[in-house]
C-alpha cells in the first residue's frame, strides 16, 4: 500500500500527459480506453478543453473487444476518424485494460499508418505512471518524427516541456517575453503556443531550456542528435530569472552547462512541493528574491530528473514534513491536509494535482516580482 | 544474432528441444540466453542439473519489488547458457500472459541484451498463442523466427496448425515468421508423412528430425540435456546439426 494516496489526490497519469503534450500540435490522439474516459484526460486535466479545439478521441474499448483482442476495431475506427479529420499525425496510447491484455501499440500504429498514409506512432502509456512520463514520451516522439537538420540561429532558445499540467496558461507568452528581454530569440515552445512547423526547426537553436521533466525525452534526443545543450529551470521571480538567463547565455556560448544548484529540503524553513524543475526553480527564486532558506521536494521521480529530494508518495511526503517541520510549505492547496500542525501553507495551485479545482487562483510567477505573493 | 521462439502443444517436448538446442549452440562456442515463458518454469531445469533458477514472477512475489540486477533472476547453466524463467502467478489466479509481458519489459529495463551480448536467444513458450502475452516473444525486437515442435500425433499437429495460423495472422506486423517444425518423433505410424502433409500445406520445412530416444529420457532424469550427457548419441547429433544450420544461416545473413 506504499503508493496509495489516502488523503491527498494522486497526480495525473501518463495518458493525461500525452493528451496535454500533443493538444496544440494538430494531430489525432487516440486513447484506447472505455467510453467516457475522455472527461478524465481532457476536461478535468485540460484547461484548454472549452476554448481550443483538439482531436482527442477515446476508442470506446468494450469488455468483449478486450477479451477478443479486437485490434481491428481500434485500427478501423482510427483510420476512419483520420479520414474525417485529416490530422497531421496520429498518436495511439493505452490505458490499464490494454496494458493487461498486452496490446502492441507499435504494431497497431504501423497498421494504421499503412492504411491511412498518415504518420502514426504508438505511445506506451498504461494509466499507472506519472503524467511526466507520458508527456515526455509524446514530446520526444513528435520531435523524433518532425525535427529536421537546419542551420543554427544565433541566440535562439527552445523551451521544452511546456504543458498546462505544470505551468499556467500563458506561461509560453511570459517565457517568450522574458527571453526577448534578455536578448534571446525564442525558438519553439514545446508544446504550448506553437506548431509542428516550429518543431521542424528545433535543431536551429543554440540551447534548450527545460521547464519541466515533460521535456526531458525531447531534450535528450536533441542533445544526442544535434548537440544542443540543455539548461533546466523556470524563470520564476527576478533574481533567479536573471541568473537563468545568464546560464542560457553561457551555454549558448559553448560553456559546459552547470547543473541547477540543488535546493534540497534539508534544513530549509520553506519547502516547495511539486514537479522537480518547477519546485526547485521556485525555491531558488524564494532564496534570491526574499532571502528565504527554501528547499524543494520533487514529487515526480523520472529518469534523469533534476536533483533534489524526490518523494513520490503521500506517506513519505507526510513523514518528511513531520520530520523537517518547515515554517511554511509552498504547494497546491490540497496539500493542506497533510501538513504538520503549525506549518503555514502558501497556495500555488498545480493543475496536474488538483485539476480545475483552483484554476481561477492560478498566478503567473514567471519573470515577475514575487515578493508580494509570498510576503 | 539468432532469435528463436519455440512453440508447440503442451507436453510435446518444447523444453527438451529448446534446452538441447541451447546446449548445442553453447557447445559450438555461442553465447546463449534461454528464456522459459511458461508459468511452470521448467524450461531450463535440464541446463541446470536440476537446480532451478528463481523465476522472475516468483522473485516479485517473494520480495514485493522488481529485481535490480540480472543476476537476481538468472543462473548460468551448461556451456554458459544464461537461464531465465518468467514463471507466473499463483495457479488459477491472475494473468500469466501479462506476466510474460512484464518480465520482458523488466529484462529490457535491465538491459539484458546490451549487458550480456548474446549470440543466440531462445524463447521457450507455453503451449499455444492463447493471448497477447504469449505472442510477446514474437513481437518486433524479440524472436525473429518461430520453430514449432510437433510429432505425427493428431492433436500435436492440430496445435501446430493453430500456432502457424496465429503467427500468420500477424503477417502485416513486423513479427517473427514461422521457420519450420522440429519433428519430435513419438514413433507414430506414417509419422513423417503426416507431418510433411502439414508442412507442405503451410509452406514451411521440417528443420530438424529428432528420433525418439532413451538417451534424452536418461539424461533428463539426471538433470541434463543429452547434448551435455552424451554429445555423440544420435539425438544430440541432430540438435548439434540444427545448431550448426542456424549458426551458418545467421553468419550468412551477417
Amino acid at each position: 500500500m506504499k503508493n496509495a494516496a489516502r488523503i491527498i489526490p494522486c497526480y495525473s497519469a501518463d495518458t493525461s500527459g500525452v493528451c496535454s503534450a500533443l493538444y496544440e500540435l494538430g494531430g489525432l490522439t487516440v486513447v484506447h480506453d472505455a467510453s467516457g474516459c475522455n472527461s478524465t484526460y481532457s476536461t478535468h486535466d485540460e484547461p484548454r478543453w472549452y476554448d481550443m479545439r483538439s482531436n482527442i478521441f477515446i476508442s470506446a474499448l468494450t469488455e468483449m473487444d478486450a477479451i477478443m483482442g479486437n485490434d481491428e476495431k481500434l485500427i478501423a475506427d482510427t483510420v476512419s476518424a483520420a479520414k474525417d479529420r485529416k490530422p497531421a499525425f496520429i498518436a495511439l496510447c493505452g490505458s490499464p485494460m490494454p496494458m493487461m491484455t498486452g496490446v502492441d501499440f507499435d504494431a497497431v500504429a504501423a497498421e494504421v499508418e499503412a492504411r491511412s498514409g498518415i504518420r502514426t506512432f504508438g505511445l506506451h502509456t498504461n494509466g499507472t505512471r506519472s503524467y511526466i512520463e507520458g508527456a515526455s514520451e509524446a514530446l520526444a516522439a513528435v520531435v523524433r518524427e518532425y525535427a529536421e537538420p537546419c542551420g543554427k540561429v544565433r541566440g535562439r532558445v527552445n523551451v521544452l516541456g511546456l504543458t498546462p499540467l505544470d505551468l499556467p496558461l500563458g506561461a509560453d507568452k511570459h517565457i517568450r517575453e522574458w527571453l526577448a528581454s534578455h536578448g534571446f530569440e525564442c525558438g519553439c515552445t514545446l508544446a504550448m503556443g506553437d506548431s509542428l512547423e516550429s518543431i521542424k526547426k528545433l535543431p536551429s537553436a543554440e540551447v534548450n531550456l527545460l521547464v519541466s521533466e515533460a521535456g526531458r525525452g525531447a531534450a535528450e534526443y536533441l542533445k544526442k542528435e544535434y548537440g544542443i545543450p540543455c539548461i533546466c529551470g523556470v524563470p520564476f521571480g527576478n533574481g533567479f530569472a536573471d541568473e537563468l538567463a545568464e546560464r542560457l547565455r553561457s551555454a549558448a556560448n559553448g560553456s559546459k552547462p552547470v547543473a541547477l544548484s540543488t535546493a534540497e529540503a534539508g534544513q530549509a524553513e520553506v519547502i516547495v512541493i511539486g514537479e522537480g524543475i518547477s519546485a526547485m526553480s521556485l525555491a531558488e527564486a524564494l532564496r534570491r528574491d526574499l532571502g528565504l532558506n527554501a528547499g524543494a521536494i520533487n514529487t515526480q521521480p523520472s529518469e534523469g530528473a533534476a536533483s533534489g529530494d524526490v518523494l513520490s508518495c503521500e506517506e513519505d511526503i507526510e513523514a518528511a514534513l513531520l520530520e523537517l517541520r518547515p515554517k511554511a510549505v509552498v504547494a497546491d492547496p490540497l496539500y493542506r491536509y497533510i501538513l504538520p500542525a503549525g506549518t503555514r501553507l502558501i497556495e500555488v495551485p498545480h493543475f496536474a494535482f488538483s485539476g480545475r479545482c483552483f484554476q481561477r487562483a492560478m498566478v503567473n510567477l514567471i519573470n515577475t516580482d514575487i515578493k508580494e505573493y509570498f510576503k | 544474432m539468432i532469435k528463436l521462439a519455440i512453440y508447440g502443444k503442451g507436453g510435446i517436448g518444447k523444453s527438451t528441444c529448446t534446452a538441447n538446442l541451447s546446449a548445442a549452440l553453447a557447445s559450438l562456442g555461442k553465447r546463449v540466453i534461454q528464456i522459459g515463458c511458461d508459468p511452470k518454469a521448467d524450461s531450463t531445469i535440464n541446463l541446470l542439473r536440476g537446480d532451478p533458477v528463481l523465476p522472475v514472477m516468483d522473485y516479485m512475489r517473494q520480495y514485493d519489488e522488481e529485481p535490480e540486477s540480472i543476476e537476481q533472476i538468472s543462473k548460468v547453466g551448461y556451456g554458459g547458457v544464461l537461464c531465465i524463467e518468467t514463471g507466473g502467478p499463483t495457479p488459477g489466479l491472475g494473468c500469466a500472459g501479462r506476466g510474460i509481458i512484464t518480465t520482458f519489459s523488466l529484462l529490457e529495463q535491465l538491459d539484458l541484451f546490451g549487458r550480456y551480448k548474446p549470440d543466440a536467444v531462445l524463447y521457450d513458450v507455453l503451449g499455444d498463442v492463447v493471448c497477447g502475452g504469449f505472442a510477446a516473444p514474437i513481437r518486433e525486437g524479440y524472436a525473429e523466427q518461430v520453430l514449432i515442435v510437433t510429432s505425427g500425433e493428431k492433436m500435436a499437429l492440430y496445435a501446430a496448425n493453430n500456432i502457424w495460423q496465429a503467427v500468420k495472422n500477424f503477417e502485416d506486423r513486423s513479427y517473427a515468421k514461422v521457420r519450420g517444425v522440429i519433428l519430435n518423433r513419438r514413433n507414430v505410424e506414417r509419422e513423417e508423412e503426416k507431418v510433411r502433409a502439414f508442412t507442405d500445406k503451410a509452406g514451411i520445412e521440417i528443420t530438424a528430425d529428432i528420433p525418439r530416444s532413451d538417451d534424452i529420457i536418461r539424461y533428463e532424469d539426471m538433470g541434463m540435456t543429452c547434448v551435455e550427457g552424451d554429445p555423440r548419441c544420435e539425438a544430440a547429433g541432430r540438435f548439434l546439426a540444427l545448431a550448426k544450420t542456424l549458426i551458418d544461416e545467421d553468419e550468412r545473413n551477417g
